[in-house]
């Protein structure tokens, strides 16, 4: 049986936007695996039944280079300007820096490789952010220095004999393909159910994936490459499943650790799976009860108990419990990353709330994170000092996706009201600079599209259950807000806001010095102390509204993710369908410009 | 065991000795096995008095299950339910004696085995005749070579599960004509009243009520749900409410009738009796019941805004709704959907616009806006679509996603609260593939039990992702036709969600479960090791705890009292020691307790304390906010009026009329021509409201200009009862007598 197959483009498949015409290129079917013999039939005859079904989470798909490209030009602007000093100067007795600051010294290299959505880093603001964990002597890694010889997972996945892994598939060539494709060429990894692919999109035989596994009832709903780690012979992919177990997989080698093994440290799903920038061990996995865990690919499991809040200041008001907490103040560190218990997993653990996290994302600068959940809640969070900045609220509905924008400066997020809704963390109770309105069901996925975004104006895409993709500009100066009050919040220029940040990180809160106090009818403010972390829901009638620059019915069924890469956006939707859409190339624009002269 | 069977005992008067011989029948069997539902009662406190831990299947007699799913939805309404429950305010005259007229239940053995039993004698026929047409039903006609094991004996299958809760009971049955009660006539409204009082009067939570009389009644009056075939539930819940309107403002003419004749008579006796009637309705706490209940709660106002293309005239005119009938897409959400519904439209070719402004019919642009919300507002979901190819109604099996959350994008500029909150609360449930055949079923956010789903007779506990399950896309041809969206604030969703983590940590964790291995090699088949119901996981007892302390965050309700006696167990902070105890009593506890006893009462008491202060912390906060809100909006209002002002300098004259109009929302907007309605009416399905209720736009035009003198709250507004006019009339006659103040009392 095939089960990937290429389709050929339709040369009508395309949509205009402002810079030309995006042609569909390809599209590429992963197939939805069948449930496992064992599992009961999916096709219960009784609609009302209310056995438990596993989570899904569509198909998630990460691009992966290994080879080093010209960075987006957004980047090359940024680091030529100056307003984007370092945010906090780095105490030179600091002593373990951050380790991608030689990587990203020597090559750019996630510029080009973005990995599940999230924003490339900006190499700038790496060098200056400090390693997560920093100062704990316990966490630093032992140097290896050889990067051929980094340590590869435990178990054999062909040799496998888990209950946990139903089939491996290894394309029987997988040796000979690794060695002769182009170093540029981009894999791609993707999940889908209880299947994850390993595909080479730079073959010709693109179809043919590179290994196929297939397990045996859990699913897989997130993953992520790390990219510090990356090259030829070594790639570090961590993924999340339904059973709240995660695996650290070394495709190259084809070995396998598992963590969190039958859900010993938090037993519900991991809806996203992310290695923390910077780090060549350490990632970050939602749960869906609400807590966030970081996790060392390398260390055991063992079975969690929650530590005393030492790092916390306030931590006398409660006694280390879920109750009596309020989620609106503040985060629930159960075990500090400074902890000096580090022998075993794991390294951390927050708790943000009783609601399910849907999605996080690194800020490019790689000290903050901002989290989107099911009860509607956008939080920024600095997670090296493992501290809630702020919270903000979906107009309703929950949060399904977020992402930074490539300075940094804004965030993005997309709900079950429909609605994308910019944030600019950094301004207090006005930080919500617009709502965009153009899908017609729940938003899936955003994205910036780094290649088209500079100081002031910015391209980003969404895509969503309507199966449509929409296409979005918006800069500082267009976005006024349609207030019926003359507002006495200073807008300021970019930079005077990055200072306003700066200052506002040094005194650990995200208040501004212009804010003022906007007690709206939907405030959800009960208390002074709150309110400069909580900010309330903005009525509709002082928001605004931003419409889509394009839309584009782009598949059949719901579409899950999108990415931007230098020459096209790629789309994937619930059923495997892989989508590339080219971008306008400069040869066709030119037959266009000779044509018409 | 014993508390199980306290449980059930019917404690209805007459049915007593009936139900103590059933008692000592099941001591001899084995007891039947607990339902999920049961299993999560097991831990509560005292019955309340409003109804709202009633958790009653409803019979079906053949193809009622619209009745039943609508019915239900419509009880765990509370602002419907507390009204259907208050009205009519008894007068004297009604309660001599201070009898209080009962409802006439009859209280029906269980069945046993399919059979009927002998325990009941005059029901007997009925109960055997029901069983066997639901079994008909149920079992889709089952082949009828194959005996081997029917539906209802496999259990996990609905059938099972409902022939278990008819074994179980007890079943209450009005099927008796019960006139005159309440001095009202019979008609849909009693009938329904007789179901919800039925249901507060329960001395049991759970069990199955026998709508027979309500349905017999309803059939009555409404011609075309004679038949035994499928019916349309959303159909049916334009009438249930256009009914009870009709009722409840025939019984009020009725009154005032009475009152005028009284007032003839003598006018201290009728001064007497009003005055009664206002000491006697204030401290029973309930709301003056007038005759506008059912509009202040589902009704809202709709704007359609035309203007014709000619002459560049755009004229307003308002309708009310009791719901909104809104068109499907593929691959949408209810949301988008709502957004459609008020997308602008073009009136043209055959659906030309009658402008008065230039004459004729001409081209036009309309688009519908809400311009008042209501507080209940029903989403009728339009998957029944009528197609020429077949002529027949087809099912549209979209993909349409709804929000636990709403709020409505389609407001005028105008509206009051336009980002108004709505939660989900009730989904009705269409199973089947067209609109000629199938199933309707209910899953209803109860007050603090979470998510019910109500098919019939059995009710099960479900959990908050199970409501997702009718989208339309998945197996099984089960989606949401009607969606009941409530007015809720911020801060209680918020609370909600906070209190709703801990069971949403228990079933991600059973879900894991689920997709975990279990240590059988591959290939081995689970099947039957997850074939259980609803797994109920070790950590119940926890999980009642958690929904205990969920109860205690949820207001109060008004008719509760305040403080409980000390000697009813109260479950919160000592359920833990209480679980394996049965149900709590009023009985003296053992002497050997005494000392447990009194800490047990202690730790009450701090708990009850903790618990005021937080209801009081809440209040307060509640308070301030509104206090802040209020003051808000009014800034933002008077800066939005000045920025207005500032920026139509020019216009001036607009401008002030627009001040004008926001001042006195109820001045009538330029009637159009009805051929507005009737052209969009024209135009293949038409929402349900509109058919309904469509003969109350034909007074329109005289309602809107009453509108300036009444409320155009009160159900004077829109009664759509002919003979209105001279009610009018009786009204401002009588408002002379002394008898004024009664009628007020009614009236508004």
């Amino acid at each position: 049986m095939i089960e990937t197959n290429n389709i050929l483009s339709t040369p009508e498949d395309h949509f205009l936007a402002g810079e030309g015409t995006y042609v569909l290129k390809e599209d590429l079917h992963l197939a939805t695996p069948p449930p496992h013999p064992s599992e009961a039939p999916i096709l219960n005859p009784n609609p009302l039944a209310t056995n438990p079904q596993p989570a899904t989470a569509g198909t998630r798909v990460s691009l992966i280079s290994l080879d080093v490209r010209a960075p987006p030009p957004a980047f090359f602007r940024l680091t030529s300007t100056t307003t984007l000093s370092p945010s906090i100067a780095e105490h030179p007795s600091e002593g373990r820096s951050s380790n991608d600051a030689k990587f990203s010294s020597d090559g750019e290299g996630r510029g080009t490789s973005l990995s599940d959505g999230a924003p490339p880093t900006s190499s700038l603001t790496a060098v200056s952010a400090p390693a997560f964990g920093e100062g704990n002597t316990l966490l630093a890694p032992e140097k290896t220095k050889d990067v051929n010889k980094r340590r590869k997972p435990k178990n054999n996945m062909t040799k496998s004999n888990s209950s946990f892994i139903s089939r491996v598939i290894i394309n029987e060539a997988l040796t000979k393909k690794l060695s002769e494709r182009a170093t540029d060429g981009l894999f791609a990894f993707a999940n889908i159910n209880r299947a994850f692919q390993w595909l080479d999109l730079s073959s010709s035989t693109k179809a043919d994936y590179l290994t196929k596994i297939l397990f045996t009832k859990a699913h897989c709903l997130s993953h992520d490459v790390n990219m510090l780690t990356r090259g030829p012979g070594h790639m570090d992919v961590i993924m999340g499943f339904s059973t709240g177990e995660i695996i650290w997989w070394e495709p190259v080698s084809q070995r396998y650790t598992r963590l969190n093994k039958n859900g010993v440290i938090n037993k519900t799903p991991v809806s996203q799976i992310r290695w923390i920038p910077g780090s060549e061990n350490l990632f970050l996995a939602a749960h869906m009860d609400g807590s966030l865990v970081v996790y060392d690919k390398e260390k055991e499991d063992a079975i969690f108990s929650p530590e005393e809040e030492e790092t916390k200041p306030n931590a006398g008001e409660d006694d280390g419990t879920a109750k009596g907490i309020d989620f609106k103040k503040r985060i629930l560190v159960l075990k500090s990353v400074h902890s000096k218990n580090q022998k075993v997993n794991p390294v951390a653990l927050w708790k943000l709330s009783n609601q399910r996290i849907n999605a996080f994302a690194f800020s490019p600068d790689n000290r903050h994170l901002a989290v989107g959940s099911e009860d509607g809640t956008l939080r920024i969070i600095d997670y090296l000092k493992e501290e809630l900045l702020s919270l903000f609220y979906a107009y309703y509905g929950g949060l399904t996706c977020v992402c930074w924008s490539p300075d940094g400066k804004y965030v993005l997020t997309g709900g079950q009201d429909d609605l994308i809704s910019i944030w600019c963390p950094s301004e207090g109770d006005g930080s919500l600079i617009a709502r965009c309105q153009g899908h017609m069901s729940w938003v899936s996925a955003v994205a910036f599209d780094p290649w088209r975004c500079d100081e002031r104006n910015y391209r980003f895409g969404s895509v969503g259950e309507d199966c449509r993709l929409c296409l979005w500009d918006f800069n500082v100066g267009m976005l006024h807000r349609p207030k019926a009050k003359v507002s006495v919040r200073h807008r300021g220029s970019v930079s005077s806001r990055m200072t306003a940040l700066q200052r506002a990180e040094t005194l650990g809160t995200t208040t501004s010095a212009t804010r003022i106090r906007s007690n709206s009818a939907l405030s959800t403010a009960d208390g002074d102390d709150d309110d400069k972390i909580s900010h309330p829901v903005e009525p509709r009638s002082r928001t605004a509204i931003l419409p889509p620059v394009m839309t584009k019915q782009a598949d059949k069924d719901p579409l899950c993710w999108l990415e931007f890469t230098e020459d096209a956006i790629m789309t994937s939707c619930n059923s495997g369908h892989l989508r590339t859409w080219n971008r306008p190339s400069d040869s066709s624009a030119q037959a266009d410009q000779s044509s018409e002269s | 065991m014993a508390s199980f069977l306290n449980k059930w005992k019917p404690g209805v008067a007459g049915a007593s000795n009936n139900a103590s011989k059933e008692a000592n029948k099941k001591k001899e069997e084995p007891a039947p096995e607990l339902t999920p539902l049961e299993k999560m009662l097991q831990t509560t406190g005292p019955l309340r008095q409003d109804g709202s831990d009633k958790y009653f299947g409803l019979e079906n007699f053949g193809n009622t299950c619209y009745c039943n799913s609508m019915v239900q939805a419509l009880y765990y309404t509370t602002a419907f339910r507390e009204h259907v429950l208050n009205y009519p305010l008894l007068t004297p005259a009604d309660t001599p004696n201070e009898y209080k007229p009962k409802v006439n239940v009859v209280v029906r053995a269980p069945a046993e085995n399919g059979s009927a039993q002998q325990a009941n004698g005059k029901k007997q026929l009925t109960t055997a005749e029901a069983l066997a047409r639901r079994r008909q039903i149920n079992t889709g006609q089952p082949p009828p070579g194959q005996q081997g094991v029917r539906p209802e004996d496999k259990p996990d299958t609905p059938e099972y599960k409902k022939k278990q809760a008819m074994l179980k009971g007890p079943i209450l049955e009005l099927a008796q004509e019960n006139p005159g009660a309440f001095g009202m006539d019979e008609c849909t409204f009693t009938g329904l009243r007789d179901i919800f009082m039925t249901l507060v009067e329960s001395s049991t939570r759970t069990g199955v009520l026998s709508p027979q009389r309500f349905l017999e009644i309803f059939k009555r009056d409404n011609e075309m749900f004679r038949n035994s075939m499928h019916q349309d539930a959303h159909e049916f819940y334009g009438l249930v409410l256009n009914d009870v309107i009709s009722n409840v403002e025939a019984n009020a003419r009725r009154l005032i009738e009475q009152e005028a004749k009284r007032a003839k008579d003598g006018l201290a006796a009728s001064l007497e009796s009003a005055l009664e009637v206002v000491a006697k309705g204030t401290p029973n706490g309930t709301t003056s019941p007038g005759t506008g209940w059912v509009h202040d709660i589902f009704e809202g106002l709709l704007t359609s805004e035309t203007k014709c293309l000619t002459c560049e005239t755009a004229s307003q005119r308002d309708e009310t709704f009791l719901d909104l009938s809104i068109d499907l897409e593929e691959h949408s959400s209810v949301t988008s959907c709502l957004q459609k519904f008020s997308a602008e439209e073009m009136l043209c070719e055959r659906n030309k616009f009658h402008c008065d402004h230039c004459g004729g019919l001409q081209e036009a642009e309309k688009r519908m806006k809400i311009k008042r919300l209501p507080k209940v507002l029903a989403l009728h979901l339009k998957r029944f679509k009528y197609t020429e190819d077949y002529s027949r109604l087809q099912k549209l099996f979209h993909r349409v996603v709804y929000p636990y959350q709403l709020r409505m994008f389609n407001t005028t500029d105008d509206a009051d609260d336009p980002d108004r909150l709505y939660e989900l609360y009730a989904v009705i449930i269409h199973i089947g593939g067209n609109a000629y055949h199938g199933h309707y079923v209910s899953v209803i956010k109860t007050e603090d039990r979470g998510w019910l789903l109500f098919d019939d007779e059995m009710v099960e506990p479900v959990d908050k992702h199970y409501v997702r399950n009718f989208f339309g896309d998945k197996p099984g041809m089960a989606c949401a036709y009607v969606l009941f969206y409530q007015e809720t604030t911020f801060e209680k969703v918020r609370a909600e969600q906070e209190a709703e983590g801990l069971e949403e940590v228990r079933i991600a964790s059973e879900k894991a479960g689920v997709a975990q291995e279990n240590g059988q090699p591959n290939g081995q088949p689970s099947g039957l090791f997850r074939q259980t119901t609803t797994p109920i996981s070790p950590t119940d007892d926890h999980n009642a705890l958690a929904n205990l302390d969920y109860a205690a965050t949820a207001p109060v309700p008004p008719s509760q009292p305040v403080s409980l006696p000390a000697t009813i167990n109260q479950v919160d902070g000592v359920a833990e020691a209480e679980t394996t105890k049965p149900i709590p009593t009023t009985k003296e506890p053992k002497k050997t307790k005494e000392e447990k006893e009194r800490e047990k009462k202690e730790a009450k008491a701090v708990e009850k304390a903790r618990k005021l202060a937080e209801k009081e912390e809440i209040k307060a906060k509640e308070k301030q906010r509104k206090d802040r809100e209020a003051q808000l909006r009014d800034a933002r209002k008077t800066e939005a009026d000045n920025l207005r002002k500032a920026l139509e300098e020019s216009k001036k004259m607009a401008a002030q009329d627009e001040e004008t109009r926001k001042k006195e929302p109820a001045t009538p907007n330029t009637p159009t021509h009805a051929s507005g309605l009737l052209n969009r009416a024209n135009k293949g399905s038409k929402p349900m409201s509109k058919k309904s209720f469509g003969f109350l736009n034909k007074d329109k035009s005289k309602r809107d200009s009453d509108e300036g003198q009444e409320n155009g709250q009160n159900g004077e507004s829109s009664s759509g009862t002919a003979d209105k006019h001279d009610h009018h009339k009786l009204k401002e006659r009588f408002s002379f007598s002394i008898g004024r103040k009664k009628s007020s009392n009614i009236l508004s």
